[in-house]
């Protein structure tokens, strides 16, 4: 058996005995525990990386006699990797955000756990292992987000209902699939379901489509996103916003191009009223809206859940809009949300940890000096974000743009770049009310971040440039995906993509830049001499002002916010809380039928005999 | 072979030992109904090849069928009296250091006769028969219910004294009805001749017969009484009632409509009631306060699922609801029993009580946590499997009336999950305000035998469905099969 045979047979063995594991060597000593859990996901990163240009289908186990099956392909190659890439990180982050927290033998459990369940998620090969894997992950992130306590418990609750209503639409799905074609088998499914009516097709899309959904963040589906990303661990948020959302994501391309194929999805309807233009508009709403809530929240998670949804939306975009291009971007756009999004996750966590778990944008500022790594660390990521060259986030923004450009769908194009203004205001926000302006007199003492924050926040900083400026690095594996999937190849080489309307070519960004940079340098050292100002030094138009009350960051948008204002109420939240009270209400209604009288009760007896021998009378079933 | 009457005999012998046993030492007295299940549990798990071949017929006294009668174990028959047997087995245990105060000896006596109820109910083949033991089931379970001598038991058992023997008069009619019209009781001979008489006269002991086991069963309007049995009794009594003794109500009535009377177009009057079932019970859940009541509504509500996917009327969905009563025995019995020692350990039945329960008692938290996601379904534990095959059951038969109803049973599991998974936030995540533990006692065996037991069972067979799938085939096949039934028992 060749060395990728003996990973691939043994990768979700390792991760699950490693997540058990972790558990019991933390009951020995805490130190081993954390070492244990680092070490093995890393092992994880290394077997994973092993696999790389690997295929192969392995029956691992039966359920009621049917097969189970798990398959990896390049799909599952390049999700993989990120998976366990991001969850490193988290736990290596985590040794000293958690320091000071109860269970945290739960913590690394789960968060091992939750990384095992993904593994097998993207590496599923029949939909009764993809379900398993499925809930498992979802009880996961449900004990995780509640861990924290306090407000976490209602975001927690509200995140597993939500999740579970989407999983039963999604087992409902899979149960009619089988019910049809008698297979639980994707590949199997591939070949059946082509002859299939439409109605039916889009019958299961829906199906697929809410649990789907509901994970990624797509509008209406988003509501349980906020609550949740903002209470968690922040570890575990850039673990939850960089992979877990992306489940969503891997499903839609599974039920898209794997299962059904691109020459069927596409032509589900008629010209601008098929399914996945619909789902295009979809996203484009969530780009859009989801972006400028994010521009008026106050506190920093919250706002990144925010544009983690807005991201998502173009995600979801690139990859239901059906080109080649498109779905280059789509992809690539996850990878590079996954690296960007997480950085951001952690350096708000460091802030965070650092200050003593102030998050409120209203009450931070100037910590530049004092952390410069984390700050650093945001810029790039904001700058990722965005999508200014040399970052990835440009690249996959180029794509999008690009396919939606192209193919000539100036709505869906104006709401990226809308949705781009939005993300770009919302991402200034966090990086000056954090980072800029001057130095509150409580934090005046506060210290970097510590190693093992910056170690993580640095190697993702590093993953944002390097794939910003050598972008063919990802986009060969996504070329090649594409390809398997069925859509033309496209024009990459290791510094850029080619297409129609011209090349993309960032070494040439790459060059340019750093010639620029140089001759502004030059400009800079042989010009007047500098003055040395001191962080708090403030221009007021002459006034006197001390220095720590001027701080330019609270009601940062005040103008727009008062013009948005009248409109700014999240409907489709309090549609989801309407349904919660109604609920509830009939609940507390059936209950008092139990009225607590016995007469009542012989009565209910004798009616139902009654009624029975009624039915019979009237209707004669029998 | 072990004759299956040894299956009745035995426990009902031990049961009047005890209080021979009783003279001599008072402790003995709570071992007796572990000896008499374990050795239920042996015989009947040796039984299980025999009858796979052929369901074996016992006729007592020598009398043949139809005069005398006749003990009929078909695989259904046993796969339940093994399930009676290991979850009574598991209370069993339980009780020995659980029920302290107040008449030890009597419980342990009704505890027992209340098993030997139940199997010999599974096991009849005559209706009287049944209505015998279902009797004993019964009034041993009156009694148990009312076993704490506080006012809610003795209330809650006065009430479901009454309710149940409403019931069981009604039984009775029924019974004497169909005596009436065939001179018979063997219920194959019943089943054989059913076709005899006018629909009309013939549906009347069946109407008779649904409502009063139907109370037993606990399905809507009939289960007022569950909520406050179920709640009053010492947790180890609620264990065995939700487990086994309703259950035992549902196989009833099921032995009744599909082998007696063959009415395959009730069926859908079925679907509706136990979908009635299931939504009510878990909307009366959802506001509970008090953690056992809320365990009850939500038993409630599995016999409505479980009812519902009897009336799939398909072998997929008769095996669907096999599974669902087992998954679903096992995983309330695992509740009442953690339930029953963290309200020991906190001294009140609030669910705010039960904060802080995560640290003081991990391992029985941790079995709370595997009981509630078996039962709303989360892979790998044993309620997925079971609900696997329910939607699978549903979804095969292409009706678009039975996918909307499936829509709302998937919705009641939605309600479900979302007051269970609020409990479980209370115990792992919310502080205790009670001063933290004055003495940390140590949790006590036979407390922890039968919930890791309990626990290893709900997770080994989810992860291993299959090894129930012959004898839940056979049994599904057996209960739809009228013909062969009565051709085992009148060759």
């Amino acid at each position: 058996m060749s060395y990728p045979d003996i990973i691939f047979n043994n990768l979700l063995i390792v991760a699950l005995g490693g997540a058990f594991l972790t558990y019991l060597l933390g009951k020995v000593s805490q130190n081993v525990r954390n070492g244990f859990a680092i070490f093995i996901s890393s092992v994880l990163v290394l077997m994973v990386a092993g696999l790389h240009g690997y295929g192969k289908e392995l029956v691992y186990a039966r359920f009621f006699d049917h097969p189970l099956i798990l398959r990896i392909n390049n799909l599952s190659w390049l999700f993989a990797i990120t998976i366990t890439v991001l969850s490193t990180m988290s736990i290596i982050f985590s040794l000293s955000y958690m320091k000071d927290k109860t269970r945290l033998g739960l913590y690394y459990m789960m968060m091992l756990l939750v990384s095992t369940s993904m593994l097998g998620i993207v590496m599923s090969g029949d939909l009764i292992s993809f379900y398993v894997f499925w809930e498992i992950m979802s009880w996961s992130i449900f004990v995780l987000v509640s861990y924290n306590k306090g407000p976490a418990l209602a975001a927690g609750l509200k995140y597993i209902i939500i999740s579970l209503a989407g999983s039963l639409c999604m087992l409902v799905g899979i149960l009619s699939i089988y019910g049809n074609f008698g297979t639980f088998d994707i590949s199997q499914i591939a070949g059946f379901i082509a002859s299939a009516p439409r109605g039916y097709i889009v019958f299961i899309l829906i199906m697929f489509c809410i649990a789907f959904g509901i994970k990624n963040g797509l509008m209406p589906l988003h509501v349980w996103v906020p609550s949740a990303y903002t209470e968690s661990p922040s570890p575990f948020t850039a673990l939850l916003s960089g992979m877990l959302a992306k489940m969503g994501t891997f499903g839609f391309l599974m039920i898209f191009y794997i299962m059904l194929g691109s020459r069927i999805f596409l032509y589900l309807g008629q010209g601008r009223l098929s399914f996945h233009y619909i789902l295009c508009l979809l996203a484009g709403i969530t780009i859009v809206i989801p972006n400028f809530i994010a521009v008026f929240q106050d506190d920093a998670k919250k706002l990144l859940a925010w544009s983690s949804i807005g991201q998502c939306g173009y995600i979801i975009l690139g990859i239901a809009f059906g080109t080649s291009l498109g779905l280059a971007g789509g992809i690539f756009h996850f990878f590079n949300h996954a690296i960007f999004k997480a950085l951001l996750f952690l350096a708000v966590g460091a802030v965070e940890f650092r200050t003593g778990g102030v998050r409120d944008l209203n009450s931070l500022g100037g910590l530049a000096n004092k952390m410069p790594v984390t700050f650093i660390a945001t810029l790039v990521g904001a700058c990722g974000l965005i999508g200014i060259p040399l970052t990835n986030g440009f690249v996959s923004k180029w794509l999008i743009y690009k396919t939606l450009i192209l193919n000539g769908s100036p709505f869906l194009a104006f709401a990226a770049l809308i949705g781009t203004w939005g993300s770009l205001l919302a991402i200034y926000k966090l990086l000056h009310n954090m980072f800029l302006g001057q130095l509150s007199e409580k934090h005046k003492n506060i210290k970097s971040a510590p190693f093992s924050m910056r170690l993580p926040m640095v190697i993702l900083c590093a993953v944002t440039i390097i794939f910003g400026i050598l972008p063919g690095l990802g986009l060969n594996i996504i070329n090649s995906i594409g390809i398997s999937l069925g859509f033309e190849s496209l024009g990459v080489n290791l510094w850029g993509i080619a297409s129609e309307t011209g090349t993309l070519n960032t070494i040439n960004i790459f060059a340019a830049i750093i010639v620029l940079v140089f001759i502004v340098y030059i400009i800079f050292r042989t010009g007047g001499k500098s003055v040395l100002v001191s962080q708090d030094n403030s221009y007021a138009a002459g006034a006197y002002v001390p220095a720590d009350k001027y701080h330019y960051t609270v009601d940062f948008y005040n103008p727009f916010y008062t013009m948005v204002k009248p409109w700014l109420k999240d409907r489709i939240d309090q549609f989801y809380v309407w349904i919660g009270k109604i609920s509830e209400k009939l609940a507390e209604f059936v209950r008092r039928m139990y009225t607590g009288d016995l007469g009542n009760y012989v009565i209910y007896i004798m009616l139902f005999l009654a009624v029975l021998i009624c039915v019979q009378l009237i209707w004669r079933p029998w | 072979m072990v004759n299956p009457v040894l299956l009745i005999v035995i426990p009902l012998g031990l049961t009047f030992t005890i209080p021979l046993f009783g003279f001599i030492s008072k402790k003995i007295t709570k071992y007796i109904p572990i000896l008499g299940m374990i050795f239920n549990l042996a015989a009947a798990i040796t039984l299980i090849p025999r009858v796979l071949q052929a369901p074996i017929i016992i006729s007592l006294g020598g009398f043949p069928a139809p005069f005398g009668i006749n003990l009929m174990v078909d695989p259904l028959a046993v796969f339940l009296a093994v399930l009676i047997a290991l979850v009574g087995l598991m209370i069993s245990i339980y009780a020995v250091d659980y029920i302290k105060k107040g008449a030890t000896q009597s419980y342990h006596m009704l505890y027992l006769l209340l098993l030997v109820g139940a199997t010999g109910i599974v096991l009849t083949g005559d209706i009287f028969n049944l209505f015998v033991f279902f009797e004993i089931l019964c009034i041993s379970s009156y009694a148990l219910v009312a076993y704490n001598q506080d006012k809610p038991g003795i209330e809650a058992g006065i009430k479901y004294l009454i309710q149940g023997t409403v019931g069981s008069g009604l039984i009775l009619m029924g019974i004497a009805l169909l005596y009436g019209y065939f001179g018979t009781l063997n219920m194959a001979h019943i089943a054989k001749h059913i076709h005899s008489i006018t629909p009309l006269s013939a549906f009347l002991p069946l109407a008779l017969l649904i409502t009063g086991f139907g109370v037993e069963a606990a399905i809507i309007p009939l289960n007022a009484w569950l909520p406050d049995a179920h709640s009053s009794a010492p947790s180890s009594i609620s264990a065995i009632l939700s487990s086994i003794a309703i259950k035992m109500g549902v196989y009833s009535i099921m032995r009744i409509i599909f082998t007696l009377f063959g009415a395959s177009s009730l069926l859908h009057f079925l679907l509706f009631i136990g979908l009635i079932t299931l939504l009510v019970g878990e909307l009366a859940a959802f506001r509970q306060n008090n953690i056992k009541r809320m365990l009850a509504y939500s038993s409630t509500g599995q016999i409505g699922l479980i009812i519902f996917a009897f009336g799939l009327a398909s072998a997929l969905g008769i095996k669907g609801a096999l599974f669902q009563i087992t998954s679903h025995a096992l995983a309330k019995a695992l509740l009442f029993l953690t339930v029953g020692y963290m309200i020991y350990r906190s001294g009140s039945m609030e669910i705010d009580s039960l904060a802080g329960m995560g640290k003081k008692l991990p391992v029985i938290s941790l079995a709370f946590v595997i009981g509630v996601f078996s039962l709303i379904g989360f892979p790998p534990f044993v309620g997925f499997a079971s609900k696997f095959l329910i939607v699978e059951a549903t979804l095969v038969q292409h009706d678009l009336l039975l996918t909307i109803l499936l829509g709302f049973v998937l919705l009641a599991t939605v309600i479900e999950c979302a007051y269970f998974l609020k409990v479980i936030q209370i115990i792992y995540f919310k502080e205790s305000n009670k001063d933290p533990d004055q003495t940390r006692k140590n949790t006590s065996l036979a407390v922890l035998i039968p919930i890791c037991i309990l626990m290893v069972l709900v997770v080994g067979i989810g992860i291993y469905p299959e090894v129930l799938s012959k004898i839940l085939n056979s049994a599904a096949g057996m209960l739809l099969d009228r013909g062969e039934y009565i051709r085992s028992v009148l060759p």
